[in-house]
Order: structure tokens, then sequence, then C-alpha cells
């Protein structure tokens, strides 16, 4: 199998390491690194669950590959509650508005949601109405909630998400 | 509000769920996320055929492979295991054992020909890809009418005669005389489609097999670690006491995880002949194409009515289309849900209902919440045809025909007692709630405009739990439901349940309950589930809404029980009596002296570390089993109205406003309560407009990835008004369940307001489903039925 050497920062941390050449970003996070917050929902680019944030954008890790993540900077769920187990404010947000039931499709909307909020503090356009989230959470597919508590929970983490300190 | 400090009152409160740390942080352990050491994985080639036989394989160059540990062909897999059974002695039930892996004849496509086990799943697949398989085709069966017709190939040969897996027909009352009052008789079918649960974790799982000590552990996405454990190991041939089933994070069932499936039997025979671990995962393909879908059924509804639309009569015919290879329950029990449901919150006086249960080329026909939702949809269908028939409203002849409080106790005709069932009030309240008249004219006012706007009602009794008569007419057992609960050392309480949530957020409710009647912390408690090693045994896991009522009670008898020994033990030691005595915040005191007061954890350490010493005459025993029976069971119950807009140049159904009056009782967690509903109907719109298993006329699957069959979205969805009733029974758990109400009534109230619409523009009503923009664009006579 071929491999090749790549640098990647995943949730602060800088690696270097080797990996196959057709192994997937989401694999690669899971199963090497052991990051398996990041969930495979359909590993077709659909679902949304193992959503991450490169560089400072939402993408699907199941559909590229470990090693376009070279030198990128990579951000998952493991990465947003601080140290001691404070919850992240989206975290926290969503946890106040009993957004989710069974938790697999969680990560993948936590960081579709915090993508908005780093939006929002960055000074760019975010959605505003419920109907605009609901648009902009159309890529991430739960099937238990019905999404009504998820918006809820994203209404509240946007409206928590001010600029300046991030 | 928050659930951290030891406060009575959190039951009826929407207090932050316990589960939501773990998931919200993903630390959960999810199937996929299990690693053990050497762990190896496996990957099922699955047959392209939907029928054939097996002419030859050759897995050689599958096992040169470097990484390939194992490949087990159909022959490989039956020499180590039985072949899957799920007969049980029913009258006339035709049910064909099948091997783990086929290794004679396919019969869907999706069914697993081969198994690899590999050092890693790429690897497992690429090896997969090197197994030649020779199939001949057969003639496959693709539906239920094809199955029944004349000359039709018996899939099964004569272990299935006519592919017909259970028939038999039920007579209540007295039907000839029912139809010879008629004024009317109404008629309406419906041909429901096949769509899937689609959890958003598929199946899989890890087993484990210390070849020491013969010990077997299977970590398993289920949603019934015991009954799975009791399948399983007969068929693997691992001695049950040398068998422990465990379940931690489970990604959503919605029924599909209540069965034991051929690959379970495979990854567990797999461990054993490997002597080691071996997981599986499926992926959304194989999940779509291979683990079961379900609601395929058609049916045919003659209604006897008076005049002003009063039922008499109600003759029904239902075919189910089972798939090919039965699963757990056998498909008899779904037949006799529709049939004991189907009369609902109404009054009949005669009924008759025959059923066909066939055998096709598909996957196997499976339990999705709800499983008998089609009795709601047809019936709340029909009450609308009559209400047109008659010339009256479909508030009118609802209200005609309904049960009320004041007509109860009182029996359905299937024999089922109704007791403290407020469907007809929940449909009351909905009534008042909304303007008809105004939704007439708003209705009116859009048609000038060019605009079509629809508007339905729906209503029903949910049998979550349901009582002994009712599970007993539909010939599945009621069950009692254990619960073992222990007061720690240190005076902190453990529950061992078996149920297996999946998002139904037990851990929350069962602690909420065991607090307010333990008087201990909600934080100072844990809910273990999950573990055959650890929980009592109940065949039922998590479904059929039954935690609510069954689960809750429970642990609440459990928590009398301690409580009543913690007291006892107490009054002794503050020489005063029970009756005098309190417990808050984990420490029991005297009632207006809170200065005489004895910490449970002081009484939890006597108990367990020196219960000698104890005041003589006292139960030191700090654990207890309870046993709870349901005190007789009961009914939730729901009224639902959806408002709609169709786009009649693109067939697009948007749903303007959902309405929806639950009573379910007294509600433990109204976020939770909220949280099932709204789900509950997000499944019922998906299966009524987007979602399909569709299979073309050869057998092939079509719709093997979510661009394919389309998941209900965000956008796609309503914000949904809930109004909650919560009647109060005289039994100490009124709690009922609401997982499955959502997604029973909902298809109805939307597939009446689509009715309504078409009438608006002179169109039929819908006979099948689903609505997609396609069919409406049809039924609008806008393009022609393909």
């Amino acid at each position: 199998m071929s491999t090749r050497e790549i640098t990647v920062t995943v949730n602060g941390r800088k690696r270097t390491v080797h990996v196959e050449v057709r192994r997937t970003l989401a694999d690669f996070l899971r199963e090497d690194l052991g990051l398996t917050a990041t969930h495979l929902g359909c590993e077709h680019g659909v679902c949304g669950a193992c959503t991450v944030v490169v560089d400072g954008q939402t993408e699907r890790s199941c559909t590229q590959l470990a090693v376009q993540a070279d030198g990128r900077e990579i951000t998952t769920v493991e990465g947003l509650a601080a140290a001691d187990g404070t919850l992240h404010p989206v975290q926290q947000a969503l946890r106040d508005n009993h957004s989710f039931q069974c938790g697999f499709c969680t990560p993948g909307f936590v960081m579709s949601i915090y993508g908005m909020c780093e939006e929002k503090k960055a000074g760019r356009p975010v959605p505003c109405s419920r109907e605009e989230i609901r648009e902009e959470l159309s890529g991430n597919i739960c099937r238990c909630t019905g999404y009504q508590s998820i918006v809820d929970g994203a209404e509240a983490a946007l409206a928590g998400a001010d600029g300046g300190d991030s | 509000m928050a659930g951290g400090s030891a406060i009575s009152g959190l039951v009826g409160a929407s207090v932050h769920r316990k589960e939501d740390r773990t998931i919200l942080t993903g630390t959960g352990r999810y199937i996929d996320d299990v690693q053990e050491r050497g762990m190896l994985h496996c990957h099922f080639l699955r047959s392209t055929v939907a029928h054939g036989r097996i002419v030859s394989i050759d897995a050689s160059a599958a096992r040169e492979v470097e990484g390939v540990v194992r490949v087990f062909t159909g022959a490989d897999m039956s020499a180590i295991t039985e072949d899957l059974s799920f007969a049980q002695p029913i009258p006339g039930l035709h049910s064909p054992s099948y091997p783990a892996i086929a290794h004679d004849v396919v019969r869907f496509v999706g069914e697993p020909v081969a198994m690899v086990v590999a050092e890693s799943r790429y690897i497992a697949e690429d090896a997969a890809g090197l197994i030649e398989i020779d199939i001949d085709p057969l003639e496959p069966v693709m539906s239920t009418t094809a199955g029944l017709a004349d000359g039709a190939p018996e899939i099964f040969g004569d272990v299935v005669p006519g592919n017909v897996v259970h028939t038999d027909e039920q007579l209540f009352g007295d039907i000839e005389a029912a139809f010879s009052q008629a004024d009317h008789i109404v008629e309406q079918s419906l041909d429901q489609h096949r769509w899937a649960c689609n959890p958003m974790e598929t199946r899989g799982g890890v087993a484990t097999y210390e070849t020491g000590s013969g010990q077997l552990t299977y970590e398993a996405s289920t949603q019934t670690t015991h009954t799975l454990r009791f399948l399983l190991a007969g068929w693997i041939r691992q001695p049950i006491h040398q068998f422990r089933v465990t379940a931690n994070n489970i990604g959503g069932g919605f029924g599909l995880k209540f069965s034991a499936y051929r690959e379970d039997v495979a990854v567990c025979a797999a461990a054993k002949a490997i002597g080691g671990s071996v997981k599986w995962v499926e992926d959304r393909n194989e999940h779509l194409v291979a683990a079961g879908a379900a609601r395929e059924e058609q049916l045919t509804l003659t209604a006897a009515v008076k005049a002003d639309g009063t039922l008499l009569g109600l003759r029904v015919t239902m075919k189910l289309d089972a798939g090919a290879y039965p699963i757990n329950p056998p498909s008899t029990v779904y037949a006799g849900l529709v049939r004991t449901t189907l009369p609902g919150p109404y009054k009949l006086p005669a009924y008759h209902f025959q059923h066909h249960i066939v055998a096709t080329n598909k996957a196997s026909y499976i339990s999705l919440r709800g499983p008998w939702a089609v009795e709601t949809l047809v019936r709340e269908r029909l009450m609308d045809k009559i209400a047109e028939t008659c010339g009256i409203s479909p508030v009118e002849v609802r209200n005609r025909n309904l049960i009320t409080l004041d007509d109860q106790p009182t029996k359905m005709i299937t024999n089922v007692t109704l007791e403290n069932v407020t469907a007809a009030e929940t449909f009351q309240k909905l009534v008042e709630m909304v303007d008809l008249d105004e939704i007439k004219r708003e209705q009116e006012d859009a048609r000038r405009e060019g605009r079509l706007l629809g508007f339905g009602v729906g209503t029903f009794i949910e049998p979550a739990p349901g009582t002994q008569e009712f599970w007993a007419a539909v010939g599945f057992p009621f069950g009692s439901e254990p619960c073992r609960i222990r007061i720690e050392i240190d005076g902190k309480v453990t529950a061992f349940t078996p149920q297996t949530p999946h998002g139904q957020s037990h851990e929350t409710t069962l602690s909420q309950l065991i607090a307010d009647e333990l008087g201990v912390g909600f934080d100072d408690i844990r809910i273990v589930y999950g573990d055959t090693d650890a929980t009592p045994f109940s065949m039922l896991g998590t479904g059929g809404s039954r935690a609510a009522t069954m689960a809750s009670g429970a642990v609440v008898y459990g928590s009398r029980e301690l409580r009543k020994r913690v007291l006892e033990i107490a009054s002794h030691i503050l020489e005063a009596s029970v009756e005098d005595l309190q417990i808050a915040d984990g420490v029991v005191s005297v009632k207006g002296a809170p200065g005489a007061s004895v910490p449970m954890a002081q009484i939890a350490m006597g108990c367990w570390l020196a219960p000698e010493q104890m005041p003589p005459g006292t139960n030191t025993e700090m654990e207890f089993v309870a046993n709870y029976d349901g005190e007789g069971g009961g009914f939730s119950q729901a009224s639902h109205a959806c408002w709609i807009e169709v786009d009649q140049d693109t067939g697009k159904i948007a749903i303007k406003r959902f309405l929806v009056v639950e009573d379910c009782g007294k509600m433990i967690n109204p976020a939770v309560v909220e949280g099932q509903v709204i789900g509950g109907i997000a499944m019922g719109v998906g299966g009524m407009l987007l979602e399909h298993s569709a299979y073309s006329d050869d057998g092939q699957y079509l719709t093997a990835t979510f661009m394919d069959y389309l998941m209900p979205s965000a956008p796609e969805l309503p914000e949904i008004e809930i109004e909650h009733l919560e009647f109060e029974s005289d039994k100490v758990v009124g709690s009922r369940g609401v997982g499955e109400g959502g997604t029973v009534l909902a298809p109805a109230a939307l597939l009446n307001a689509i009715d309504d619409a078409l009438a608006q523009v002179g169109r039929p009503r819908v006979t099948e489903t689903p609505i997609t923009p396609t069919r409406m664009l049809e039924l609008l006579g806008v393009i022609e039925k393909e």
C-alpha cells in the first residue's frame, strides 16, 4: 500500500504521520488518531455526521482523503469543550434546548453550528430567521428529532455568538 | 431547568438530559467506536441477483490477499452455525429457517453470500471484490400480487406454499346485519410503499471470543440485549452462560434493531472460529439494500354506515409484503397489531378482518416506529370519505363515532377494554384550537389566487404500553418489566434496567423518578443498561414505547421498597415513627425537626458493612429487583391537524402548519415528550412525501444511497405546535408512551390534507404512496400516470 507523510494540526496539536494515500480523512481521524467523535452516517457526503472544520470551513471528512489535509488545520468536536469539561457555548446552547436524542448525528450538527457561529464572530453574514437556519442545516440529517429542537439550539447559539473574542 | 441539586419535584420538569454531555462532546461509544485488542474487520459480499441458485463460488483469490484472515462462504459458515429460525407455534405460520450466509438459493438483492475477515475494512472490501460467484437467475416475485398469482414461483418451495407466510380471517360481531342495515357502503383502499427505519447509525457489532475461558462477548447496536443473546446463542452454538451481550451508545433503532440478524450470527461465529475480535459495521449502501424495510401493505376497507355517518360495520382485507426472510417478531404480530388496533377510538359494532402475508424477493419486512401504523392511516382516511359520502364534515363524522370518556369503560370490537382513553377529548381540544370556517375561507381565497391549500385531521390511540387484553388479541406477550435498584455504600443509587435506550432519554427520565421517590440527588443516580451480565432479563428491551409506563413503574416500585427499608432503619435510629420521616437530598430527617437526621449514606454503609449491627428486624438488603406488571396498562392518544399548500406546477407539497393535541398522561419530562412527538411526525412526513425503498421489476434495489432514498432534512419539516392534556388516571404510574404516535398519526392527517386539496380541484383521492412531486402532478392531472 502506498503511503505518504503528512503534517496536520488537529484540535491545536500538530502531528506528522504516514498515512495510506487512499485513507479517508474521517478514517484517519477516527482510526489513526482515535478521535471517534466524528461519525460516519453515510460515507457518501450526504448526511453530514462527519462534518469537521478544516482551515475555518465546515467540510465533510468522509469524502476527502487524509493526504488532502496535509498542511491544514482541523477542528473536531473533541476540540470544542474546555479541558475541565466545560462545554463550548454552542454545545451548551444545544444542551439547554434538548436538541438531540440518540446523539449519532450530533457531532456533525455541533460542527456545522459552530462553523456558523465562527462566521458570525468574523463578521460574515449568517442565517437569522429560523427558516434560514433550517436551510443552512439542510446538509445535516437527523433521524430522531424532526430538527425543531436543533433549530432552537442553533438559534440560541447564534444569538450568543458575538463578534470579537472567540 | 438544570438537574443538578437534589430537590424533589423533578418529575414533570424539562430537566437537562444526562445523556447530553456525552453526545455533545463526542465521547460516546457507538459501535464503530469500539476498538478491541487485535480486532479484525469484516465485510459481506452480497447477492446482486434477486432470486437465483448459487452454482459456484470461488474465494481462492480473496484468500490470497495479504491481510485477509479468513473468508467464509455459505458452506463454511453453515458448518459452524445453525440456520436462523424464528418459527413459533403459531397456527398456519410458515416461517422458513435460513443460513447466516446463503449457500444454495439467494432470495433478495443484498443477501450475504460470503464474508471476508481481514486486518482492515479496506482490505476486506478489496478481497470481497475478488470472489467469483456464479448465480443462475430464477424468476423473482416482486409484489404480493405476483406472489399470490397462479403459477407464481414459490420462493421457499413447499416450505411456504403459494408464498403465503400466513393467512387468517377474524369476525367480530354480526357483519352481515351491519351491511344489511347500511344506508351507504363506503370503500377506501391504499397501497402503501416500502420505507425504512434508517437510523443514523447502521447495524453493527463487535464479537470478542476469549479462547482460554470460552467466553464470548458481543457488543452490538441493538434495542434488546437479552433477546439478542438467547436467539444468537443457539445459532452460534455458544453456551448461554458463556455469552454476554452488551450495548453502549446506540445511534437510533426505530424498530430495526429489535431483531437478531444473520450478520450478527456470522460475526459471532467468525470471532469464535478465529479466536479473537471481529467488528462488523455496515455502510449506508448495505443498510439501505439489505437491512430490511417496512410498511409495504395494501388494504381495502369497506364500511357500512348510516346516513348520518354512524359506523355500523367494517370489512378489511390486508396484504403484507413480507420480503423474503422472517425476522423477529413473526409477521403475524404485525397483522395482529393492525387488526386489533384498527377500530381505534371509534364505536364499531361489527368487524371482519382478513390478511395475507406474502413472501417476496425483497429484504425483510421489519418493525418501523409503530409497525401497525397503517391501521390509523386507512381508518382516518376512511372517516373522511364517510364524511364526504354523508355530506358532513370530517369533524362531525368523528364526533358522531368517537368513544368519549363518558362511554368508558367499554370494549373495542376487538375485545380490548378501553378505559381512561381520551382520544375524543384530544380531538375536541384540537377542534377548539382551529377555526374551521376561517380555514374554508382561506382555501377559497387561495383558489381565487390560483393557489391550492389543503387541511386534514386525524385521531388515534397508541398501545403504549397497551393492555394484557390488547397483547393477547395481537398474539404477543405483554410481559412485566424488572429493574434492579441498589443504594450504594455511599448512599448514591445505581439502577439496572433491561431497557436499551437509543435516544429516548431513559437515563434522564428514570433518574428523575428515582430522585423524587428516594429523595436523592439527580446527579447521584446512575442508570445502567445494555449488559446481560448486569441487567435483569426482559425479552423486550426498548421498543413499543413501553418504557414510559413499564420501566418507570419498575423504578418507582423498586425505589419505594428501598425507601421503606431505609425509613424503617431510620425510625429506629431517630426514634421516630416511619410516618414522621422524610428523605431529602439523601438525608432522612424527622418532619419539623430537621436536627434529628441521619444521612442515607450512613444507613447504607451500615447495611452493606455490618448488617448484623443494624436495628433488629429490619431489612438491610440495599438492593431490590422490582417487577412492574403495568397496573393493567393503558393507551396514549392524540389528534393531529395538518395544513398544506400544493405547488400545482411542481407538485411539491409544503406543510404550512402542524398542530398536535396529545395525551400521554403524566409527563415525566416534557422536553423529552415533545422531542418524541416532533421526531415521530418528521418520520411520518418523510415516509409519506420523500422516502421510498424502491425495487425494479426484476428485483434490483433502486434507492441505495441518500441521494436516492430521500431523508427529510430541516427545510422540509414544519414547526410543530403541541398541546398536552395530561389526563390523570388513578394508576400509580400514569405515564404513557409517545415514541411511535407521531409516526403513526401524522401520515393520516397529511394524506387527508392532500385529499382535501385534490377534492377542491375535482381530483380523486390518493390510493398509493409516497406522494412525491411526480405523483402529486399525476394526481392533479398535470401529467399522465406512468
